[in-house]
């Protein structure tokens, strides 16, 4: 009764016009931020950060959550009509959506999106309204290696579900590699960085998701340019057979997404790659995934917007940042006095019902906008590609230079965008890479900590329960599909 | 029946990728008292790239593929080029200028597209590019001579 109280407060606090509206353009200028590649949720509450001075915290926090999980759906509309993952956590969506819409699918695509966003942003809040406290304990249990073996989980997992596991595996040891560019965040020292300055800062995702699916796909597909363009948007809701496809995946996902955004330092992209690879090992016909099945939208999606509502359960309850976005509002609640960390709740709880209320308004409003959008968006696949693919190459060079405005950012981006040309070409799996590179830092340190813990001994990734399942599972899931080709071809 | 060049070549530059890891890796210190150093991660991945990307070059070597032609390149190349070119001009001519040319190209050499249109078109996807980075994201993109 008292949680229930509590809430009605919140939505008396966040239902204020002014409350209401910082809502409303923070889910607005989140999704513009999510469309836009190179600028991310984190980025943009950090410019908007200084605007906010003399604000009251509680509408700057409600448009700062509110940018966050609109951009989670803003990265959709670009992932799903050009193949240009606009976020990090779009880039599973990209698979499938793309496909959905070279189908005539595109405005389900989109809306299996907006719907999926909304139950698993309302899903997500309501375990933030519900579980906070003791979630934030069990991610308190994860310690160095068993983040080492959730990554490994996580990159085996991914890589099995392509095409080849071998060119799977390859393209993700390729991402782990292209991570280690960059000052070694463990002692400081620069490495493969080839004498380049510019490349002290590392290889950013948005350089690699931008090629790859940007410029790679542009490379592969301008061929075809002038043939006739997709005339068929098609309808914006599910049919009963996409919906009984689809929803599933979206309490899986929205599940997935919650649990992996709680995880200090995992997130919407992990959580949105987890969500894919259950969609795959779950479904009756895997084939179907990759190549336009709805499930493939549903469940990334659904587990991406999740994730940023489990973000803010260690934001809230523990004062440690689940992500990057999280971070900066961390900042952001310091900055406005407050004392962010176990007696959020108690101290600051008018502030925290009154985001956790806004918050479920704001799904209700990015529901409310996309669903009759989604059509208008989709209609964009009826323009000849001939039209298309020169802008989207303008996006991609813009987006990379406004990253760090560094020319040599968009060289590196031509150079991968060819990689990502010949590996669609030839059928080898984008997606570990990005996953690789994305996971390689987080994996390196979790590592390094771990031997530190254990004083050298490989023993802790087996000793400490979850480490040893996960790792377990990362074996099953590289072994099984192996084993199975060989069974195949021994018994054909 | 034959080997697929292209992917051959694709698994050669991955394992040549692994090789410079290893190369340079080897020079870094491996370990740290407890724990890997700066090398030992870069080593492993250069090794586990090369054995991987060196099976993938032998299977196809080996597993020999139904005869498939491959899809000419010469489209792609030249909007290769048009776009190193949109590179090479930021710096010189400004980030709007550039992209605006980038696209004009593109549609009317390239595609064959009407000139008037093109250029309307190139002229305000560029302009949206500029207003939101630029102006209002306030990202201070290359500008020309012309001030743009």
């Amino acid at each position: 009764m008292e949680l229930l109280a509590q809430l009605a407060q919140g939505f008396a606090a966040a239902a204020t016009p002014a409350n209401l509206l910082m809502c409303l353009l923070g889910v607005a200028l989140g999704q513009l931020i999510g469309v836009l590649p190179g600028i991310g949720p984190s980025a943009a509450i950090a410019l908007l950060l200084p605007l906010t001075y003399g604000a009251s915290p509680t509408g700057a926090i409600i448009m700062f959550a509110g940018i966050y999980y609109g951009a989670q759906y803003g990265g959709t509309l670009t992932s799903v009509l050009i193949n240009v993952p606009g976020e990090s956590s779009s880039v599973m969506t990209a698979l499938d959506g793309y496909q959905m819409a070279l189908q005539g699918r595109g405005g389900v695509a989109l809306g299996i999106a907006a719907i999926g966003s909304f139950v698993a942003g309302t899903l997500g809040t309501l375990g933030l309204m519900l579980l906070a406290p003791p979630l934030s304990k069990i991610a308190l249990a994860f310690g160095p290696p068993e983040y080492c073996a959730l990554v490994l989980l996580g990159l085996t997992a991914l890589a099995a579900v392509g095409g080849s596991v071998l060119k799977g595996l390859a393209t993700g040891v390729a991402g782990l590699l292209l991570g280690t560019i960059g000052i070694d965040p463990q002692v400081g020292v620069p490495r493969f960085d080839f004498g380049q300055s510019w490349l002290l800062d590392g290889v950013d995702f948005i350089i690699l998701a931008v090629a790859l699916f940007g410029v790679g796909e542009v490379l592969a597909s301008c061929r075809m340019a002038a043939a006739n363009p997709i005339l068929n948007v098609g309808r914006v809701l599910p049919n009963r057979e996409e919906w009984r496809q689809a929803r599933m995946a979206i309490l899986r996902g929205s599940g997935i997404g919650f649990v992996i955004g709680v995880l200090p330092a995992a997130g919407a992209t992990i959580a949105s790659f987890i969500a894919y690879i259950a969609e795959k090992k779950l479904a009756k016909d895997p084939a179907r995934l990759g190549k336009g099945a709805i499930e493939g939208v549903a469940g990334p999606e659904s587990a991406n917007n999740a994730a940023s509502a489990g973000a803010m359960v260690p934001m809230f309850a523990l004062g440690v940042p689940g992500s990057n976005t999280t971070a900066v509002m961390l900042a952001a609640l310091i900055m406005f006095g407050m004392r962010p960390g176990p007696d959020m709740f108690t101290t600051n709880a008018k502030l925290v019902w009154a985001v956790i209320a806004s918050m479920f308004i704001g799904n209700l409003i990015l529901l409310a906008m996309n669903l009759p959008l989604a059509g208008l968006f989709a209609r964009l696949l009826r323009i000849r590609y001939s039209w298309i693919y020169p802008p989207i190459l303008a996006i991609c060079v813009t987006g990379v230079i406004s990253r760090a405005n560094n020319i040599e950012d968009a060289w590196l981006m031509l150079g991968l965008g060819v990689l990502g040309w010949l590996m669609k070409r030839y059928d080898w799996s984008m997606a570990p890479m990005i996953l690789g590179l994305v996971l390689g830092p987080i994996f390196e340190n979790a590592l390094r900590q771990s031997f530190t813990l254990s004083h050298g001994s490989p023993a802790i990734f087996v000793t400490r329960p979850i480490a040893a399942v996960l790792l377990a599972c990362a074996l099953v899931a590289v072994t099984v599909p192996l084993w199975s080709r060989f069974f195949r071809v021994k018994t054909v | 029946m034959r080997i697929v060049r292209g992917e051959l070549a694709l698994a050669l530059l991955f394992v040549a990728l692994g090789g410079l890891w290893i190369a340079r890796a080897a020079t870094m210190p491996l370990w740290d008292g407890f724990a890997p150093a700066s090398g030992f991660m870069p080593l492993w991945y250069g090794i586990l790239l090369v054995a991987l990307a060196g099976m993938i070059g032998a299977t196809n070597i080996v597993v020999h593929h139904a005869a498939k032609p491959e899809e000419p390149i010469g489209k792609p190349l030249i909007v290769l080029a048009a776009l190193a070119a949109a590179i090479v001009g930021v710096p010189l001519v400004g980030f709007a200028l550039s992209i605006f040319l980038l696209m004009l190209v593109l549609f009317v050499a390239v595609e064959r597209l009407p000139l008037l249109r093109s250029m309307l078109v190139a002229a305000a996807a560029s302009a949206v590019l500029y207003l939101v980075f630029r102006t209002w994201l306030g990202v201070p993109l290359p500008v020309g001579p012309l001030g743009i």
